[in-house]
């Protein structure tokens, strides 16, 4: 269990985390999401120790990671997967890292086979492909078998194959019951893997939620209902707390979900031709969390030029 | 306990041992970092062969162009004379041994297997200084033998290591190369940067050699006689040589000691403070 209690961070004038305070809770994978540049980096550092608060304190087990008597064993970090010297070879790296946390050399076969790296643990690690450093990191973070995994961005720059890789090896020890927390700004990629996500825009926390929690609430999540008596069904849904959209005889409904919505037109003798409900996905939920949030934001030229074109759309199908 | 595998020859989860990590864990993991490398016996190797390759050739010279041998000829401090170039390499290996960890990110790998900086940092210059001070006394012993050889082929007066004017040249000599790279190792956790660390620590001890000739006498004696060059050179070979920059041996350690805990000091509080 880590658990963030009011950490700032600043550097400066800049404020790269607010009194950011969450937990994650052990045997799940949490997903660490946010835009670049909004502090996940920082965060997980100072979960490490690496780097010291402004103010409040992290705990992992109950302990600052600092003060622990056998850290590798407790907690398995992957940060910067380059950070390795080039002129060491796969097994010379993970022999003096084993050998900082007093663990056994034939530890360092074992990870070295689970991640596929055996075949080049004679070889240096400065002529690695990007793919490569990743599975050295990870093996790495596993050396010493933790309970407690930290990933951050670990499928950034990979192939298809390496983030696959990376995705089932995630799943298996998600399976094991390992605590795992994951960062990355690629949404979808979280929707796959993780169980529960804690969002942050510019150092602050945006939402602490499940998944399936995460996305309902967001204001993409609506349903569709097609009737030819669209104004008098709106005003009667509406009297039940939704918010509703007119256009062409089509409802865009949000706060109520589509049973109600059923039963209401039932119960009122409406005629419906159709009713579907749309989950927004992770992505939609995000960039709508993030979008006040971000720190670099392109313009809304193509917003606005997509709602041009549907809008000429509709006026040729006229 | 259930385990899920992907490859059921190796299964993820493997015996528990949370035995606490000990300084002695660390002393091993900083000595398996440098010496799987390849660069640590190239640089270390390189500092004792130009060093004595300096000497047998000066030697040559000497033998070569003197016919008569001057009254004040001595052997002991000539066969030292490649200690210079010896010194500068192992500077730039005590820098490096830090700063590299720094420039590839690697230093903060070290401090989550080893949270206890405190740890990190003795173990790294206790390891440094030990490489260093073997590296030292065999540089000095090569170039003393060498010396002698290539003096004595040419019929001029040799030394023998007997001499306790010998002795103190050349152990004292090859001990004190520990104090350059330490510095060096200091000023690679201080500023993080190679190149940065490598400038300070050379600057530092070829000042004297710079503006030391030129310098007039009494700033010699009470403003160059204080840099950490001429505090370790009055302490080895101000028993031999003459020069008005040199002080008493006592003051002279005291000078060496002041620059290295100054120094050593200020890095120990940096890297224990600062962020990773």
């Amino acid at each position: 269990m880590i658990e963030v209690k009011d950490i700032t961070k600043r550097y400066g004038e800049t404020v790269a985390v607010d009194h950011l305070s969450f937990t994650v809770k052990p045997g799940i994978v949490t997903g660490f999401l946010g835009p670049n540049g909004a502090g996940k980096s920082t965060t997980m550092r100072m979960i490490l120790g690496l780097d010291r608060p402004s103010s409040g304190e992290v705990t992992v087990n109950g302990h600052a990671y600092k003060t622990m008597p056998a850290p590798m064993h407790e907690v398995g970090a992957l940060l910067d997967a380059k950070a390795a010297h080039g002129g060491h070879t796969a097994y010379q790296h993970l022999r003096w890292l084993a050998r900082a946390g007093g663990i056994s050399p034939r530890r360092i076969e074992d990870v070295l086979e689970l991640v596929g790296l055996s075949d080049v643990a004679g070889k240096r690690v400065g002529g690695f492909s990007l793919g490569m450093y990743q599975r050295l990191g990870i093996a790495a973070a596993l050396l010493a078998d933790p309970q407690i995994l930290l990933f951050d961005e670990p499928v950034n720059g990979l192939d298809p194959e390496g983030i696959r890789w990376i995705r089932t090896l995630l799943q298996q020890l998600a399976a094991e019951g390992r605590t795992i927390f994951l960062s990355s700004h690629l949404m979808n990629e979280m929707e796959e893997t993780a169980d529960h996500v804690i969002v942050i825009g510019r150092g602050r926390l945006i939402a602490d939620a499940s998944i399936a929690e995460f996305t309902q609430r967001s204001a993409s999540s609506h349903v569709r209902v097609v009737t030819p008596q669209a104004e008098n069904l709106a005003a009667v849904l509406q009297r039940a707390g939704a918010s509703v959209t007119t256009a062409e005889g089509v409802l865009i409904v949000t706060g109520i979900d589509a049973p109600t919505i059923g039963q209401i037109a039932a119960a009122n003798h409406f005629e419906v031709h159709e009713l579907a409900s749309r989950r927004a996905s992770l992505e939609d939920a995000f960039m709508e969390l993030t979008q006040a949030s971000l720190e670099y934001q392109a313009g809304a030229a193509n917003t606005t030029n997509t709602l041009k074109n549907e809008h000429s759309l509709a006026a040729m199908e006229i | 306990m259930t385990t899920v595998q992907m490859n059921p020859a190796t299964p993820i989860t493997a015996s528990r041992s949370p035995r606490p990590a000990s300084f002695s864990h660390t002393l091993a993991s900083e000595w398996s970092k440098l010496a799987t490398l390849r660069s640590t016996y190239v640089t270390l190797s390189l500092g004792v062969l130009l060093s004595i390759a300096t000497t047998a050739l000066t030697a040559l010279a000497i033998g070569a162009t003197r016919a008569n041998v001057p009254d004040n000829f001595d052997p002991i401090t000539i066969s030292m004379i490649g200690t210079i170039f010896g010194l500068i390499v192992y500077s730039v290996f005590g820098v490096l041994a830090v700063s590299r960890e720094y420039s590839s990110g690697m230093i903060r790998l070290t401090l989550i297997a080893t949270p206890n900086r405190s740890r990190v940092f003795f173990a790294k210059f206790a390891l440094v200084g030990f490489i260093i001070l073997v590296a030292g006394l065999v540089t000095t012993v090569g170039m003393f033998f060498a010396g002698q050889a290539v003096l004595g082929a040419y019929g001029m007066p040799v030394a023998s290591l007997g001499d306790p004017d010998a002795q103190r040249m050349v152990f004292g000599l090859g001990a004190a190369m520990v104090f350059f790279p330490t510095l060096g190792l200091a000023f690679g956790v201080l500023l993080r940067s190679t190149a940065g660390a490598i400038t300070t620590v050379l600057g530092l001890l070829w000042l004297p050699q710079i503006v030391g000739e030129l310098a007039p006498r009494w700033s010699q004696e009470h403003i160059l006689s204080l840099l950490p060059s001429n505090g370790v050179d009055s302490m080895t070979v101000g028993h031999m040589q003459h020069n008005p920059a040199f002080s008493d041996p006592a003051i002279g350690a005291l000078i060496a000691a002041t620059w290295l805990v100054t120094i050593v000091g200020a890095a120990y509080l940096q890297f224990l403070r600062r962020d990773a």
